[in-house]
């Protein structure tokens, strides 16, 4: 934890500095009392509690009273606009679940390591208590949850949550997603692929902002691509659209979870990488080759500079087909940097037709291990509109809420 | 890192205890690396808690071998376990709910100069440590008392972090946990991991066991009955040996 005393200088930047410290302090632990803000802080209970009153009368926070160790004691919040939606990503080896308000801002996060093909009832279960359970640490109640968007590592159907491709997810085939998630919690539930999110988050926050034709790939334990067309995440008739980890690069190649065979995933997904690291390295799991690619391996660095240039050759053929300005590149390999993007963007350049008029930008996701969730918000509180509309009075769209 | 190849961290051969007519633990063979979660796992009465005990130097081993980076070891208490970079958090956890979360981390080991305690380092300490975990803890100056189960359970992880182990011993810590307490306990697990320590976790929970582990060993009734690779072992295989559904010859040791 950081302490004060971060800026010097003048006294409004101390208390500009003192000011965003309080609220990260509060963005990361949720609801604090004034006492435990001081704690966590290190600032003088003086300064805390005038800054304070100062974010309360900016609207920033809001107070409540409750009791601790048998004491009245101020509870301090992130205001929240109008309600909260939760963002639910299913990874291969994680879940993370986020819950954000109108503006965005995500005002709880937690992650849950998962096991290598992890159970789709143990999985939503432990997702639905998550949602809860953060809905209470963020100081609310289950209430003020409006809707709840799912990211899965598979195509999905949007209307039902069920995967479409079979085998991709061992043991998630015809599970209803939307039925289950919504039936435990008895709100708005969305599902959509975890790549097409990424792309959705990257394209109105992140690096791919301000571009209308752009492309977002994940790179993680499988490989995926979300395409956005003027604007709009393109889906495809069954959701399979961008599924890049299912393009045939080895026509003689193992065969796939999905049935063909050589696909880009037998190549660059997470069993593929650390199958020839095994005997240099032992066992790893795909966060070590991060790590050690990150410490300067040069064995490591190989194995995620080929999957690098191995996805970039199939990204290359997508971007023709689509024309993107951008490709933001994502996920957890995306997290060594220009060891992997940098023989992708090499890769891609090589394709002439992408780069005639100026040369297609390659460049890092913004959002990083959030870009998901953050898509999944978003697509949550589009779904979460509706019943807003038809049970309350605001009939504004998200961006004008004029509420508060 | 990658400390796999090399000499383990902890090595024990051949570990046999007995309680009077009971026979606890039979020629057990254990191994942990350096950067590796091994979960030891089997049915009430297995032997995961002596096989823990004797680690954690509360109990000896009537015979059998234990080394420390190759060094034959013996350790015949709880402080020479501490002495050796051993550092484990009991089921009970064994907290003191009056003192707060700084006090806690140090008791029996605070920090002193000249007879005096260096408060203001031990506070920096322990805010360091939890940040290493990415605690959730709001203030180091909150008495126990006041901290969620899950809370607590980090401050007992924490605790191990003071005197920089080597080798940390987790007796059911995710039990009796909520979800977001489970997420956050098993998310310190893979911190330590990351921080390249050895872990050896003890669960009945298989999906937390297979969650962060990188190998998971079996013991039934005393005796080693399994390894398995976490990253490939199925629920169903590790369950079979569990339950005893598979068998271990002695001396044969199966692997993923």
């Amino acid at each position: 934890m950081r302490l004060g005393g971060a800026a010097s200088g003048s006294q409004s930047s101390l208390r500009e500095a003192n000011r965003s410290l309080v609220a990260e302090v509060l963005q990361r632990f949720g609801a604090l009392t004034q006492v435990e803000l001081v704690g966590a802080t290190g600032l003088s209970a003086a300064t805390v509690s005038s800054i304070v009153k100062e974010l309360l009368a900016a609207g920033l926070v809001d107070t409540s009273t409750t009791i601790r160790s048998g004491r009245r004691a101020q509870l301090v919040r992130l205001a929240r606009r109008t309600g909260l939606v939760a963002g639910v990503l299913i990874g291969h080896r994680q879940l993370r679940v986020a819950l954000g308000d109108v503006a965005h801002e995500i005002v709880a996060e937690q992650v849950l390591p998962l096991p290598d093909e992890h159970r789709v009832d143990t999985s939503l279960d432990r997702a639905a208590l998550l949602v809860v359970e953060l809905a209470e640490r963020a100081g609310a109640t289950l209430d003020e949850v409006l809707a709840i968007g799912v990211g899965v590592p598979a195509p999905v159907d949007p209307g039902t949550g069920m995967i479409t491709v079979p085998g991709i997810m061992r043991g998630w085939d015809g599970v209803h997603i939307v039925h289950v998630m919504s039936k435990r919690l008895a709100k708005t539930v969305v599902v959509e692929n975890d790549a097409n999110l990424g792309a959705l988050a990257e394209s109105r926050f992140g690096a791919a902002r301000g571009y209308r034709d752009s492309l977002y790939v994940r790179a993680s334990y499988g490989t995926g691509a979300g395409i956005v067309i003027s604007g709009q995440v393109r889906r495809g008739f069954a959701g399979t659209a961008g599924e890049i980890g299912h393009v045939q690069v080895d026509p003689q190649g193992a065969i796939c979870r999905c049935g063909s065979r050589g696909c880009l995933d037998t190549v660059v997904g997470a069993n593929a990488l650390l199958a020839p690291l095994r005997s240099s390295h032992g066992m790893l799991a795909l966060r070590d080759i991060v790590q050690l690619a990150n410490d300067g391996d040069p064995g490591c660095r190989q194995v995620v500079a080929d999957a690098g240039a191995a996805i970039g050759a199939v990204v290359a053929s997508l971007a023709v087909a689509v024309n993107p300005q951008c490709v933001a590149v994502g996920g957890e390999l995306a997290e060594t940097g220009e060891v992997l993007i940098g023989p992708m963007r090499e890769a891609i350049r090589r394709r002439v037709l992408l780069n005639q008029i100026t040369p297609l930008e390659v460049v890092p996701a913004e959002l990083g291990q959030r870009a998901e969730v953050l898509g999944a918000i978003a697509l949550a509180l589009e779904a979460a509109e509706i019943p807003l509309d038809a049970t309350e009075q605001s009939g504004g769209d998200s961006d004008a809420d004029e509420q508060r | 890192m990658s400390g796999r190849s090399g000499v383990p961290l902890l090595s024990m051969r051949q570990i046999s205890k007995r309680f009077g007519a009971v026979e606890a633990l039979t020629g057990v063979d254990f191994e942990v690396h350096a950067h590796e979660v091994v979960a030891l796992v089997g049915d009430n009465g297995a032997g995961k808690s002596t096989l823990a005990k004797m680690i954690s130097g509360v109990l000896q081993p009537d015979a059998g071998l234990i080394e420390l980076d190759g060094q034959q070891v013996s350790i015949p208490n709880p402080s020479a376990a501490h002495e050796l970079g051993i550092a484990t958090v009991f089921q009970d956890l064994a907290l003191a709910d009056n003192l707060d979360v700084t006090a806690n981390l140090f008791l029996g080991h605070e920090l002193r100069e000249n007879g005096m305690l260096l408060d203001g380092l031990m506070e920096q300490i322990t805010k360091e440590v939890l940040g290493k975990l990415a605690s959730r803890i709001p203030s180091v100056r909150t008495p126990l008392a006041t901290l969620s189960a899950g809370q607590r359970q980090s401050v007992a992880i924490a605790r191990t972090l003071i005197g920089n182990p080597r080798l940390v011993v987790l007796d059911e810590p995710t039990a009796a946990l909520s979800a977001v307490q489970t997420a956050e306990v098993l998310t310190h697990i893979e911190r330590l991991r990351d921080l390249g320590l050895g872990v050896i976790l003890i669960s009945h929970n298989m999906t937390d066991v297979r969650a962060v582990s990188d190998r998971i060993e079996v013991l039934r009734h005393g005796r080693n009955n399994g390894s398995f690779e976490a990253s490939r072992a199925s629920f169903e295989e590790i369950l079979a040996a569990i339950t005893g559904a598979t068998h271990v010859e002695p001396g044969l040791r199966s692997v993923g």
